[in-house]
């Protein structure tokens, strides 16, 4: 329990101190996630809605798929973009291994199917009339699929969050593709594993502690813009 | 012609919704649809607003035969609105609302907001422009959902029973907006609805749906009937269970167990002399309503059933019957109409 205590007084000494090493740490960890979830948003919003909005043969199966990746341990994926970005990989000559590159590669393989599938569920509640009167006031498809993504937005941005937590936590992808380089591919999750090999726990403590405060702003602002908007509506 | 349609057919499933033999629209007129439940008002407005295909036949839109490409269908939906039955409104202000259609149409700003002011006017909305869309009443939502199909000016405005579920302050705006459009814009328009007087006081031609197929037989007056007894040239049959009624064999399908009877309102004579009297059944019953409509009075009688009859001014004026007074009606075999399909 004084090691709890100890460690968690002297986590705060750190924050209170800016040190350098824990900045750096937290700063790398939110650039890879950062870029990870905007790259995965791009690709995943508009093919859930696509999934969501189209018919053709095969579409369960899709579904289905998707929802199996949504259980893909990040061991495999970094094993798997590990044999296309290491030496002998077909991408070995772009130098991309134990670089952040690598990592936030990994990590959108991680989240597109949480945003694609998150995303398909919130489309498929909006109601259908949105479609319908969308397109008899005139609209093309795109501006059609802009009304059902902005009326759906709390859904899409939930899976958004999702995605962000699910990155931001993860270890097994940056470890096997990001290599734990101090100061440039060392983030919070990998330097807490390492803080505990070396039985050094107060950086470790610090670092979840972190991560904790993270995770808890972003779902207060998502609920801030929710609540006001739900003001606004009455 | 606005729509000339032949051989019409949607089907869903296993189940026809819509069998249209022949339907031609003239431009600049009101049209009103009417039919019960489930008579294909809705299947056949969305075909005619370009949001559903029909599943065969042939459509034309001002002589331009349909096909099934979307740029084509996208063209010809900027020219005819669909107003829901039961509109949505998109996030935002009613002012936000309105402006959609013309948003997407690249409508200049000066231009939209004076379209918007003057729509929102005609429905009686101006002061809620800056209301959320979300917050309004059912009837406040069918004006800004009318003013967000107006505003844009289209060719022909569809409107799904919009006065369903208004009460009657919102229904007179509602129509009245729609008279005004149509006198003053030359707009086309068609209506669905379930009652023939309020069709017959806006329509210039009433099309009659049932079953997914245009019928000549009025919506009103419908009975299911039963035959207890065939002589000659006659058929004695039981409607609704309850009034006996005999009519030519004729005009009865001969293989058909049950049939629905349709009695025409307008053909019923109320209190007739004995000149006015030939083959046909008289019947006595009690007035229970009287109601102006249009250039003629309709009567609800009880006479074992509930029954309409749609009687010319200067005969109410001659006969002046009162809600309460018991009454002679004949109904003349010419009024009366059988048909073997889909029993209500």
């Amino acid at each position: 329990m004084d090691l709890l205590f100890d460690s968690v007084q002297s986590a705060l000494l750190l924050f209170i101190s800016f040190d350098k090493d824990l900045i750096e740490i937290v700063g790398v960890s939110l650039r890879v996630s950062f870029f990870a979830t905007l790259i995965a948003a791009v690709i995943g919003i508009p093919g859930g809605f696509i999934i969501a909005y189209s018919s053709f043969p095969g579409k369960r199966f899709v579904l289905t798929c998707l929802n199996t990746l949504l259980a893909l341990p990040t061991v495999v994926i970094g094993l798997l973009v590990y044999s296309f970005i290491s030496r002998q990989g077909i991408l070995g000559p772009l130098g991309l291994l134990y670089t952040q590159k690598a990592i936030v590669i990994g990590q959108v393989i991680l989240i597109v199917p949480v945003i694609m599938v998150m995303t398909i569920a919130a489309i498929s509640r909006i109601d259908s009339r949105y479609r319908m009167t969308a397109l008899t006031l005139g609209a093309n498809k795109y501006q059609m699929a802009l009304v059902i993504i902005k009326e759906a937005r709390y859904g899409i941005f939930a899976a958004v969050i999702a995605a962000f937590g699910r990155v931001i936590a993860e270890i097994g992808i940056s470890m096997m593709l990001g290599g734990n380089a101090k100061g440039f591919t060392r983030t919070m999750t990998t330097a807490m594993a390492l803080e505990y090999d070396k039985g050094e726990f107060v950086l470790a403590v610090a670092l979840g502690i972190t991560l904790m405060v993270i995770a808890f702003a972003i779902n207060l602002l998502f609920h801030f813009f929710q609540g006001r908007t739900v003001t606004d509506a009455v | 012609m606005l729509y000339r349609a032949e051989d019409l057919r949607r089907v869903h499933g296993s189940r026809t919704v819509l069998n249209i033999g022949k339907l031609e629209i003239e431009p600049h007129k009101v049209y009103t649809l009417i039919g019960p439940n489930g008579a294909g008002k809705t299947s056949l407005l969305r075909i005619l607003a370009f949001l559903d295909r029909q599943t065969s036949g042939s459509l034309q839109f001002l002589g331009r035969q349909i096909g099934s490409g979307e740029k084509q269908l996208y063209e010809l939906r900027r020219q005819v609105v669909l107003l829901d039955q039961t509109p949505i409104m998109f996030t935002g202000s009613v002012f936000t609302n309105v402006e959609f259609g013309l948003k997407v149409r690249k409508v200049p700003q000066p231009e939209r907001h004076r379209r918007i002011a003057e729509v929102l006017d005609l429905v009686g909305m101006a002061s809620f422009a800056d209301y959320n869309a979300r917050g309004l009443s059912g009837g406040e939502t069918k004006r800004v959902a009318l003013a967000r199909a107006l505003v844009l000016q289209p060719e022909v405005l569809l409107c799904d029973e919009p006065t369903a579920n208004v009460d009657n302050e919102n229904q007179e705006i509602i129509l009245k907006s729609i008279e005004r459009i149509n006198k003053e814009q030359g707009t086309s328009i068609i209506f669905s609805t379930h009652y023939l007087s309020q069709g017959q006081r806006l329509a210039d031609h009433t099309l009659l749906l049932q079953n997914g197929m245009l019928s000549d037989a009025v919506n009103e007056n419908i009975f299911r009937a039963t035959i207890i007894g065939r002589e000659k040239d006659s058929i004695t049959c039981r409607l609704t269970g309850q009034l006996v009624f005999a009519f030519p064999a004729d005009i009865f399908p001969a293989d058909a167990p049950g049939v629905k009877v349709h009695i025409d309102p307008s053909q019923i004579l109320l209190n007739p002399v004995e000149s006015e009297m030939g083959d046909g059944n008289s019947l006595s019953g009690l007035i229970t309503e009287l109601r102006q409509d249009g250039g003629r009075v309709r009567i609800t009688m009880d006479i074992g059933v509930k029954l309409v009859l749609s009687l010319a001014m200067d005969r109410y004026r001659r006969q002046k019957p009162c809600v309460g007074d018991r009454a002679l009606i004949y109904i003349p075999h010419g009024a009366i109409g059988c048909s073997r399909a889909g029993l209500p």
